[in-house]
């Protein structure tokens, strides 16, 4: 193992075709993987191509999913992360590790997630009857006395889930995603959003409370 | 038995309490089944949000991301060459500038001489009357060159030996061009249409 090159020294530095190809990539990724988001950013800054790949593939997953939840449109959702890691690049001169890593990433996303929505909303205020797979069926779904026919597959259960989720006020959407889908701290969400944490507590709280009731009738023993 | 804020609760549930504030809630919980029943609730909807999964990436969605970066590198990169190219065309203007003064200094201090010979000289003309106007003559044609070619230039060239360049043959391209530019001053002061000595 020795033997490789270290791939943080600039004459190993490989363009990402490159980086695709190359057997000894299977090695940096591997051995780049325990360095912490912090190290690999400056690295990137640096301009190197190799800790930028293994930033995208940390958080490939965890930005697609977050945006999914946001926006709901699976190729809006793509497009979003991949701005988020476009101006990740293109930031990298100006990048001061003070901040979290995902602080500064998540913040990025949610800005971005946000305004999306806003456009969106924008686009389809006046277009009534948009949420064909909402209310109705949700009604249908709180009927306390449900026939076997109303009986819920998994894919109904996920997109009630989402109805709920989807119908909180965007602050409150946006906190609960980071804390119960990110696994983020509700101190690090206070620095995403910018607000204080105790306002973060009264956001998750309300959001949760409004869930619960939503969603009370999954919530009884057993599924429907 | 007093019950808990449902903040508390679900604080609890979430895990966004301190430790001392979680010990309350759970003592508290040991003793009232209401209290119980919604922190439960709140389990129980903690493992129903987790259902809501979502997928991989498409398969496309690394290599549009490596796409977009190296376009960014590409536009950077032009960006750069264009930067570099402006600020290549700015030193060299700049040094134009810096030769064009530097020849200017050089040359305002033969000027100095030639102006202040040329007036000495005017005196003795003056008084010979008749040679006076042919030498407003010369510069009168010299303002306004029929052929528009640069005459001017030649012309105090050919004064150079009367107004004290004594090195001439050193003098380079570009001093002749700083004495095209020290001529238009010169015939600029001079009354136009109406030859200073005339009277
Ligand atoms: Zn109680």
């Amino acid at each position: 193992m020795g033997s490789y090159p270290n791939p943080i020294r600039p004459e190993n530095f490989m363009s990402f075709p490159q980086l695709f190809r190359g057997q000894s990539v299977v090695y940096n990724v591997a051995t780049m993987a325990i360095e912490n988001d912090l190290d690999l950013m400056l690295r990137v800054r640096d301009g190197d191509t190799v800790s930028f790949e293994i930033l995208l593939r940390r958080y490939r997953l965890p930005m697609v999913s977050y945006f999914r939840r946001m926006v709901r449109d699976q190729g809006l959702a793509e497009d979003l992360a991949q701005e988020v890691f476009l101006r990740v690049y293109k930031s990298r001169e100006r990048y001061q590790p003070g901040a979290k890593f995902t602080t500064w990433l998540y913040r990025i996303a949610t800005n971005l997630a946000l305004n999306a929505i806003r456009d969106r909303k924008d686009e389809v205020s006046g277009t009534p009857g948009d949420d064909s797979d909402g209310g109705t069926e949700f009604e249908r779904f709180i009927d306390p006395q449900p026939t076997v026919e109303q009986r819920l597959v998994q894919g109904d259960r996920e997109r009630l889930i989402r109805q709920a989720v989807e119908a909180l006020p965007e602050n409150q959407r946006a906190a609960v995603l980071l804390h119960k889908y990110q696994e983020v701290d509700y101190r690090q969400i206070a620095r995403i959003l910018r607000v204080s944490e105790s306002a973060v507590k009264s956001l998750l709280f309300r959001a949760y409370e409004t869930l619960r009731i939503r969603l009370e009738p999954m919530l009884r023993e057993g599924r429907i | 038995m007093k019950c808990l804020e449902t903040e508390k609760l679900i604080g609890y549930a979430y895990r966004l309490l301190d430790e001392p504030a979680a010990s309350l809630v759970r003592a508290h919980l040991g003793d009232c089944p209401r209290c119980r029943e919604i922190v439960e609730q709140h389990g129980r909807l903690d493992a129903v949000l987790s259902e809501w999964k979502t997928e991989e990436p498409s398969p496309e969605f690394d290599a549009r991301v490596r796409l977009a970066v190296e376009a960014q590198k590409s536009r950077s990169n032009a960006w750069a060459f264009r930067h570099w190219q402006w600020t290549r065309g700015l030193a060299l203007a700049s040094l134009a500038v810096l030769i064009i003064a530097g020849v200017v200094w050089f040359a305002r201090g033969h000027l100095g001489v030639s102006d202040s010979s040329r007036v000495a000289e005017q005196k003795p003309r003056q008084a010979m009357g008749a040679q006076a106007p042919a030498q407003v003559a010369n510069l009168h044609s010299l303002a306004v060159p029929g052929d528009g070619s640069l005459r001017p230039v030649q012309a105090v060239h050919g004064n150079k030996s009367a107004v004290g360049f004594t090195n001439e043959d050193k003098v380079t391209q570009a001093l002749e061009d700083y004495d095209l530019a020290a001529n238009f001053d010169l015939l600029s002061e001079l009354p136009k249409g109406e030859p200073r000595v005339a009277n």
